[in-house]
């Protein structure tokens, strides 16, 4: 449901399009906020209830196929909730702590578990370097 | 819609159709000059009549019938086609530039980030060109600097990153307006367990000043 805590155990995925990948590697402006974006855009893997990691990717692979126009070097980023909420909480400066909530997207393209990392801010390149260190697992967004 | 592009340093940005590009292979400012000179916009004024006897704009500006509003349309897009040319100018600068290391890859990457932003939204104008400016002027102000991954930010801007060991972490945004900010990760000499974290805002010319104290030129520069 809308506004719903994502648990810690829990994992989100993150899209990285094309020009955030170097080398083949996410660079920290993936998890960058773009101007008047008030969270970063992320899909909660656990509410898709499907068997496996990567029938959650391919669910995921599916859905942003249909929303986007996916870069040939995209990928999709593998974080856990409480990883990323414990890294930013004890090493960023300000002792931000992150939020991760429910927030499912419904129109043209239904994209029922999206979710959204909050309370970052638009010059928080530090944090989005923290994060960058907690990304557990990358896939391509093509198969 | 952009043609499928490959980005290659040598080749010119693709950004309307072929048929307006300039030698492939070739990328000099005379290309840019022909190339601009080549590109008329789409300003053709036509209308007809359709069978409510209502006006119908089928090409050039829709919906638009205040002629100031018009000039303002032509402004904005002069405006992007003179940021284009210097877009483009700033890359071939950094590729033909002497001083500047790995200008060759530099300018690559640059063209490749440009391409696939504006993949990402055909609208944009793939990489903010004082931001561009900005790290051009960084390179030339430290001819020494080891080649650096480079990202572009949700808004385009220049991001680039110098990795060490996978402990030693130097980032640096170069924003439109001349500054820049860094994040610098380093271990804590004391604490090889602990990380010490810096970040801030400074201009290019006093980024060097700011951030040599911490050790980071020894690891970004040759």
């Amino acid at each position: 449901m809308k506004g719903d805590t994502i648990p810690d155990q829990h994992h989100v995925a993150r899209l990285c399009d094309n020009k955030h990948i170097d080398g083949g590697f996410i660079q920290a402006t993936a998890f960058m906020l773009r101007s008047g974006e008030e969270s970063l855009s992320v899909n909660w893997l656990e509410f898709l209830n499907c068997s496996c990691r990567e029938s959650e990717i391919d669910e995921l692979r599916n859905t942003y196929s249909r929303k986007l126009k996916l870069g040939a070097k995209a990928k999709i980023a593998v974080l856990t909730v409480g990883e990323v909420r414990e890294k930013v909480l004890t090493e960023s400066p300000d002792r931000r702590n992150l939020k991760a909530l429910h927030d499912p997207q419904y129109g043209t393209v239904n994209d029922p578990s999206h979710s959204g990392i909050y309370n970052l801010k638009h010059d928080d390149e530090l944090i989005a370097e923290l994060i960058l260190e907690t990304v557990q697992e990358t896939y391509p967004t093509r198969k | 819609m952009p043609e499928a592009s490959t980005a290659y340093g040598d080749k010119f940005i693709d950004y309307y159709s072929a048929g307006r590009q300039p030698h492939p292979g070739v990328w000099s400012p005379r290309d840019i000059q022909n190339y601009c000179e080549s590109y008329i916009p789409e300003r053709k004024y036509v209308t007809s009549v359709n069978t409510e006897n209502s006006e119908v704009y089928t090409r050039g500006w829709p919906d638009k019938k205040d002629p100031f509003t018009q000039a303002d349309l032509l402004d904005s897009e002069e405006d992007r086609i003179q940021q284009l040319i210097q877009i483009q100018q700033l890359i071939y600068q950094i590729k033909t530039s002497p001083i500047i290391l790995y200008r060759e890859r530099i300018a690559n990457r640059l063209v490749t980030l440009f391409n696939d932003a504006k993949e990402e939204d055909f609208a944009n104008l793939g990489i903010v060109v004082g931001s561009l400016r900005n790290f051009h002027n960084f390179f030339q102000l430290h001819t020494d600097l080891k080649c650096a991954t480079i990202s572009l930010t949700p808004d385009n801007n220049i991001y680039a990153s110098w990795r060490v060991d996978q402990k030693k972490v130097f980032s640096v945004l170069f924003l439109p307006n001349g500054d820049t900010r860094f994040v610098i990760f380093k271990p804590n000499d004391l604490h090889p367990e602990r990380q010490i974290r810096i970040s801030g805002t400074t201009t290019t010319d006093m980024l060097k000043a700011e951030v040599a104290p911490h050790g980071v030129w020894d690891w970004i520069s040759e």
